[in-house]
């Protein structure tokens, strides 16, 4: 009887030191890659990147050969953290995605927005959210304040990007409404669409808010933010159906760099709004 | 030049097989002067340096990306996918010509079906399906293989047809000449048809190069980082749109120079026009076009050159050794015992038949050639003669009834009372040692006469070159031609072509001879000299079968003559009896109508 006791006891103080304790700050254990990953230490892990899209992946201007930007600094930071090796795959961002779904490449990470359409093929980790802005020359000469000015307007969007299919759906909403459609240009790389803007054959182009408010500053008298959108788009790593380790990997290792300030810092390095950090999650359909 | 091409692919694969995607972290020199940062806007404000100034900055800085280590590596990265895949896609692109271009239906099928869908289909899809989709059936090619191969698959669908045209641009006479030597299809390809080709090939080969090299920017979607596509990130890290892309282009346009030079050197090595013994136009010349002209103007024509000189020739080699000159001429000449008597009969013709489509050109020919006879034939155009010629030595195939050459069928095997084309064709003719003389001589423009005669000897019958030239050069002295033994055909006049080809014939040791109107391309003043070389040949005891319209000759030389019409034999006899008194009304006027003919000479 009292040994019952002295047992129940025992349980009860073991559950209730157990729920009680708030749970081990996080840490990075790279020397523990080899029990947690057996499949991908050792091995390096091939990230798709395209290395024109400021400032995620860009090159790095005092050595051409290095890759630099938040993407690529956050993806390195992260490999370090679960002890895994990577390697950057440098292609046209048009072709990172199917690269990723045919297995050439095992994630891609280039400032890859979420979409239910592309999550059909491929899992996500996302970290942060987007906020996509337009970019106009100096005065705003089409009065652009939203994306229901842009009826008619000659419109820029990179080529496959969810920009492009908004420019798309507010074209359809335009002609609903009884409005002339948008003539729009697809653009291969960034720098492409701003020569758009900048020589006139585009009245918009359409990308990544923190690009375009990075265009503003440094060009000021070429460019300006004509309206900024709040689009609630997840921006994240997408990783092949099937991966499971890697995905965990990527998970694991995005929390630890949430939880010891290491985005953030990279954020404000890379002149991005800090507050554009979300709490990282798996997202998979 | 065909080891430094390999060579140098080999040094192209080697460098290829690192790390061709550009990936990161390999340190390279800094570039920091290059990279200031801000946009170059077309308004600079208060700010902006003087005019001068900045275009002398932009030059620098051109200057300083084309040296930068990273666009160079982007551009070897080009040149090894452009060469590794232009290597293939020749390859490839031949077999497909090949194929095209033969009598299989199959094959042409199958090779118009690829290039329609390869040349249908753009190039950028097709690198992406090769990348991306192929792994799902677990093929997994890495992204340098997938340049090289898909361009290489994408460049032999269009080389395929450059090759084709270059082909079919050399005249059909060359490869029957060929086949007449007993050469196979494949050394007939690539001695004879090739390098004449190479002509008509090269200019869309080096179209083909250069829109290559450009071409293969397209491979960024699938990872290859490239000249192009390097300029492009630096350009979207810096916005310095205009000296990067100035210095990409820069960069092309040296690349795509010394391919065009290339090009002007290899036109101007199958170039048969140009006379290399001359002073030649400097390189800067002939690669911007200037002196081709010239030179073209500078090699004298056939009908400026003397013939009498050469008859001269032939006329000493007779006066001084006519019996050694037969001997060279005509080595199988001395008729054996054993066939003299016992088989009579050298060539004999059963019932021959032949038809092209519904029109019947040969309707049971019976004739029958001895040991040592020269027979010839006459008859007017289309009467079936030339037909008749080249079934002997199975130049074409008889539709009906045989053929026997010193006992053998040539190139048919019997089988129960039908005959079947045997496998090895080309065999069978070298085996049955036949020369023919065409009437447009046929000689391969691309070789010297004395290449010409050799040729078979040496590629056929696998003679040592040393003692096949020895040989060729006595033959060519036997006809009077020793001084033109190292020009090239279109060099020398009719006559001398006309007995550099019988010289050609003779190399091969025949045991008979068929001539094929072997004076009618001639300039009257010509036909002598080609004649008396025959007529040498026929008194030393060649077997041959002539078809001539030389009455003359007929009656001096020829043992008998034979005179057909629609494609049967009218009648045949002693010259005397044929040309002194046909009996048939069709012969008498043939030759009323030939000797009229002569006569307005």
């Amino acid at each position: 009887m009292r040994s019952t006791c002295w047992l129940f006891a025992a349980v009860v103080t073991g559950v209730l030191v157990t729920a009680l304790t708030p749970p081990a700050l996080a840490k990075c254990e790279p020397e523990k890659a080899g029990a947690a990953y057996p499949n991908l230490v050792g091995k390096k892990t091939k990230i798709a990147i395209d290395p024109s899209t400021p400032p995620y992946t860009i090159r790095d201007p005092n050595n051409f050969e290095n890759i630099i930007g938040f993407d690529a600094d956050l993806a390195r930071a992260v490999f370090k953290c679960v002890g895994l090796q990577l390697e950057f795959a440098t292609g046209a961002w048009s072709g990172l995605l199917p690269s990723v779904i045919a297995g050439q490449n095992d994630a891609m990470w280039s400032n890859l927005y979420y979409t239910a359409e592309r999550a059909k093929q491929v899992d996500y980790v996302v970290y942060m959210q987007a906020g996509t802005g337009a970019l106009v020359r100096k005065g705003n000469p089409k009065k652009l304040k939203s994306m229901d000015d842009t009826c008619g307007i000659r419109a820029a969007a990179g080529l496959g990007t969810v920009e492009e299919a908004a420019f798309r759906d507010q074209s359809k909403k335009c002609v609903a409404s009884g409005k002339p459609e948008i003539p729009q240009v697809s653009y291969p790389d960034v720098a492409g669409g701003v020569r758009l803007v900048q020589n006139d054959r585009a009245d918009v182009m359409l990308t990544d808010l923190a690009l375009v408010d990075q265009l503003a500053r440094d060009n000021p008298t070429a460019f300006e933010r004509g309206f900024a959108m709040m689009t609630g788009f997840k921006v994240g790593v997408a990783i092949k159906k099937g991966r499971e380790d890697l995905l965990k990997a990527l998970a694991e290792g995005l929390k630890e760099m949430q939880g010891d300030g290491t985005q953030r810092e990279l954020l404000k390095k890379y002149g991005l709004d800090p507050t554009l950090q979300i709490t990282s999650e798996t997202l998979r359909n | 030049m065909t080891r430094w091409i390999a060579s140098l692919l080999l040094l192209l694969l080697a460098a290829g097989c690192g790390n061709p995607s550009g990936g990161s972290g390999v340190p390279g020199r800094s570039l920091e002067d290059l990279s200031a940062g801000k946009l170059v806007t077309g308004d600079q404000g208060g700010a902006a340096p003087s005019a001068g100034n900045a275009v002398l900055q932009g030059l620098r800085e051109m200057v300083l990306y084309i040296g930068s280590p990273f666009l160079l590596r982007g551009t070897l990265l080009a040149l090894q996918i452009a060469s590794l895949a232009m290597v293939g896609g020749l390859a490839l692109g031949l077999v497909l010509a090949l194929m095209r271009l033969s009598s299989f239906r199959a094959f042409g099928g199958a090779a118009w079906f690829y290039i329609w869908f390869v040349r249908g289909t753009p190039q950028l899809l097709q690198l992406v399906f090769l990348y991306d989709a192929l792994p799902l059936v677990g093929i997994k090619l890495d992204t340098f293989a997938t340049a090289v191969v898909g361009f290489a698959l994408n460049e032999a669908a269009f080389s395929a047809e450059i090759i084709r045209g270059g082909i079919l641009s050399v005249n059909r006479t060359q490869a029957v000449a060929a086949m007449s030597l007993g050469m196979g299809p494949f050394l007939t390809l690539r001695r004879i048809i090739l390098p004449q080709a190479m002509r008509a090939i090269l200019p869309g080969l080096a179209n083909d190069t250069i829109a290559m090299i450009k071409l293969t920017s397209l491979a960024s979607v699938i990872f290859v980082n490239e000249l192009t596509f390097r300029s492009q990130q630096i350009v979207s890290q810096n916005f310095k749109f205009f000296t990067v892309f100035a210095a990409a282009g820069a960069i092309y346009l040296m690349l795509t120079t010394v391919i065009s030079a290339g090009q002007a050197a290899l036109e101007r090595h199958f170039n048969l026009e140009l006379d290399r013994s001359r002073s030649r136009p400097s390189a800067l010349a002939r690669f911007l076009g200037v002196g081709r002209r010239a030179a073209a103007l500078a090699t004298p024509t056939p009908e400026s050159r003397a013939p009498d000189h050469d008859s001269v020739d032939l006329r000493l080699v007779d006066a001084a050794h006519p019996l050694a000159a037969a001997a060279v001429i005509v080595p199988n000449a001395v008729p054996s015992p054993t066939n003299g008597d016992s088989h009579p009969a050298f060539v004999v013709c059963d019932d021959v038949r032949k038809a092209y489509g519904a029109r019947e050109v040969l309707r049971g020919i019976n004739m029958t050639v001895r040991r040592g006879e020269v027979v010839t034939i006459m008859g007017p155009s289309g009467s079936g003669k030339s037909t008749f010629l080249r079934l002997i030595n199975h130049l074409d195939r008889l539709d009906q009834g045989e053929i026997v050459v010193d006992g053998k069928r040539v190139g048919y095997d019997k089988v129960g009372h039908s005959l079947r084309p045997a496998r090895n064709l080309a065999k069978a003719r070298a085996d049955a040692r036949i020369g023919m003389v065409f009437q447009h001589f046929n000689l391969f423009e691309h070789l010297t006469a004395l290449q010409n005669v050799v040729e078979a000897p040496v590629r056929v019958y696998g003679e040592p070159r040393a003692a096949a030239v020895e040989r060729g050069m006595r033959l060519l002295t036997s006809v009077g031609l020793a001084h033109h033994a190292h020009h090239l055909p279109h060099r020398l006049s009719g006559g001398q072509q006309q007995r550099v080809a019988i010289a050609r014939a003779l190399a091969i040791a025949p045991r008979l001879m068929l001539f094929d109107e072997p004076t009618s391309a001639l300039d009257p003043e010509l036909v002598g000299e080609v004649l008396a070389v025959i007529r040498r040949l026929a008194d030393a005891g060649m077997t041959m079968i002539v078809v001539t319209h030389e009455v003359r000759f007929a009656r001096e030389v020829a043992d008998r003559v034979i005179f057909m019409d629609g494609g049967v034999i009218v009648e045949e006899g002693p010259p005397a009896e044929i040309l002194g008194a046909p009996k048939q009304p069709r012969t008498q006027q043939f030759l009323r109508l030939v000797e009229r003919e002569v006569g307005t000479f």
